[in-house]
């Protein structure tokens, strides 16, 4: 767990007693201001990166494997001699991106399962968490890569397979907390008075399972992240000369011992997009817990 | 406790026949056409006709799914569209290596995480340190920290630990596959050793982000275990803290952990597949990834449903032993 996280309970506490505006941000310990500020970083980079730097990723501007350090490559050029910074920035736009919308689809699809199954109850509810509780039964990462063999070689195929493991997960936690929400007083009381059917559900249900699933969202980023570098390291992700991470890794594996930095950065980097996107999604969840949002 | 067990092995049998299922049909979906893969692009007419007959696509979808299932009940997965050898052939040399590399690295994850759950939940800024630490390994792709292993150990260290293979003397001839156990067996302390030396650096590997999350959830156990009533109860009776921690926190704190540790092996899973291509280890997973590399869908399909299986019974495995230690469990 993150840094004193008992300093940020009293920090949020008196916080909370004269009333300051920004509470979430000074509730939160030093290493968590930090990781917050790590994904702001790296979003950033990854969104205006590619336009700032000087070479294309996919087409060589030096020699061959040349170290980091050396002149006009920071980090180095790959055995093609594409430079090795304008790659990494490049692939980190396109992870972020395909984790994005893995974790949105997933999200989507178990939230519209998981409330069609809570809210309906009966004979639905009862189909839809069989054919959920299969799901969870199969092993993730095997399926997913069974998946993405089947469909072809691309990024986008390993992202099929990552949603195909992934909205269970979401259709169970989503399910259970209609089923926590209809329960609710406050929900009861709409009932009573009339109020059914699509507005009861949209007025008082579904804004009260949206924090859930968006806290358990933004914990879920850097574990789709790491998901699909590991897919795009055995293979399963598109193939060079595009600019993905763990493809890069894996294809570097053959200089490695001569030329560590081909192989050994890009994994760093998918190490970095993951640990920055796990200590933050803590953070967030620590905070809103504490701050009863 | 016997319905539990019986209602457990239904729903194995139910989640084995939906995986079956599920890889069969990815196998007739694929994007890459089986019988092209297997005679070549420029093959005649005559040899596209014969390797359909012979790789059994004639016949109805329903009978294929048939034969598939009892081809697969039977360890018969077909044949290699790459090699056109059967594929449970090729796999019988790799499913030991894979074996052996797996419980090692369960077994390291064990350890790490037992020895590492004590300094997870230190006070201070030592502890802070620690988490800090502990997250970070967590974050690390498994072939990240494969490679800095291989760095620092092979490069660096100057081969104080060998980074590819299994093994410096190739296998026994009537071995079991298992090579230390053939080392053991053939009474070879040389070639004991050198089989553990390989497994040391791609087990760690396996095993550093499952270890580091065991250390956490056995943290998490023995810090609520050791404020509970019974904990004070025990400590008013006399008990030592260390007994505390041994008899009592550390015994409440393994059932989650227990759990943990299924999830983890499946996780495993892909991380051996991961490494084993760093180690040039010549298991499932190396077989796997060439497979992918050539689109031999059946070979690959036999490699998911193994691993799929293995890690279904290795589920149902646990939530028995849960049950017999915890009789709450059986009444979900």
């Amino acid at each position: 767990m993150p840094f004193s996280r008992k300093s940020t309970l009293e920090k949020i506490e008196k916080a909370q007693q004269s009333g300051a505006r920004d509470t979430a941000w000074s509730a939160l310990g030093v290493g968590e201001k930090l990781s917050l500020i790590g994904v702001g970083v790296i979003v950033l980079i990854a969104l205006v990166g590619p336009a700032v730097m000087p070479y294309s990723p996919i087409i060589p501007s030096g020699g061959q494997l040349e170290p980091p350090l050396s002149s006009g490559h920071v980090l180095g050029t790959d055995v093609l001699g594409m430079d090795m910074a304008t790659r990494l920035v490049a692939g980190m736009q396109r992870s972020l991106f395909a984790a994005l919308v893995v974790t949105l689809v997933s999200a989507a699809i178990g939230t519209l399962i998981g409330v069609a199954a809570g809210f309906k109850g009966g004979w639905l509810d009862t189909a839809l968490m069989r054919f959920t509780d299969l799901f969870l039964a199969f092993p993730a990462m095997i399926i997913a890569m069974a998946i993405a063999a089947a469909i072809g070689q691309s990024l986008g195929s390993a992202m099929i397979g990552i949603i195909v493991v992934w909205w269970p997960l979401y259709a169970r936690l989503v399910r259970g907390e209609v089923r926590r929400v209809v329960a609710l007083p406050h929900v009861q009381a709409a009932r009573v008075s009339g109020v059914k059917g699509w507005r009861l559900l949209w007025r008082h249900v579904i804004p009260a399972i949206t924090p859930t699933v968006v806290v358990t969202a933004s914990l879920d980023i850097g574990a789709v992240v790491m998901t699909l570098a590991a897919l795009s390291f055995i293979g399963l992700g598109t193939p060079a000369p595009a600019p993905e991470l763990g493809r890069m890794a894996s294809d570097g594996m053959k200089y490695f011992l001569n030329a560590w930095w081909v192989a050994v950065l890009p994994s760093v980097v998918i190490g970095l997009l993951a640990f920055a996107f796990n200590y933050a999604g803590d953070a967030i969840r620590v905070v809103l817990r504490r701050t009863g949002v | 406790m016997l319905t539990f067990v019986a209602k457990r092995l239904g729903s194995l049998v139910v989640v084995l026949f939906f995986l079956t299922l599920l890889v069969f049909t990815l196998g007739k979906v694929a994007d890459s056409d089986p019988v092209r893969t297997y005679v070549g692009v420029n093959a005649s007419a005559e040899a596209v006709e014969a390797a359909r007959e012979e790789l059994g696509l004639d016949d109805s979808i329903p009978v294929q799914f048939g034969n598939f299932v009892a081809g697969a009940v039977q360890g018969d997965f077909g044949i290699s569209l790459a090699s056109k050898r059967p594929i449970a052939d090729e796999l019988s040399t790799r499913l030991p290596a894979t074996l052996e590399l797996a419980g090692w690295a369960l077994a390291l994850t064990v350890v790490i995480g037992v020895s590492l759950s004590a300094l997870y939940s230190r006070p201070g800024k030592f502890g802070a340190f620690m988490r800090f630490v502990f997250f970070s390994a967590a974050s690390a792709p498994s072939f990240l920290i494969a490679m800095l292993s291989v760095l620092v150990f092979y490069k660096w260290l100057d081969g104080a630990l060998p980074a590819a293979g299994r093994s410096s003397y190739g296998p026994y001839d009537d071995g079991t596959g298992f090579y230390v156990l053939d080392g053991i067996l053939h009474g070879s302390p040389t070639y004991t050793g050198d089989a553990i030396a390989h497994l040391i650096l791609p087990a760690l590997a396996a095993s550093v982000g499952s270890g580091v999350a065991l250390a956490r959830v056995l943290a998490d156990g023995i810090s609520s275990s050791l404020t509970s009533p019974w904990a004070r109860t025990a400590r008013s009776l006399g008990e030592r803290e260390g007994t505390v921690l041994r008899r009592h926190a550390l015994r409440n704190a393994s059932s989650p952990a227990l759990s943990l540790l299924a999830v983890q092996a499946g996780f495993m899973v892909s991380s051996l597949v991961v490494v084993e291509q760093v180690f040039s280890w010549n298991g499932l997973g190396s077989y796997l990834s060439g497979a992918i590399g050539v689109g031999d869908f059946p070979a690959i399909a036999a490699v998911c449903l193994i691993l799929g299986a293995v890690y279904v019974i290795l589920n149902t495995l646990v939530d028995v032993a849960l049950a017999a230690v915890d009789p709450r469990v059986r009444l979900t």
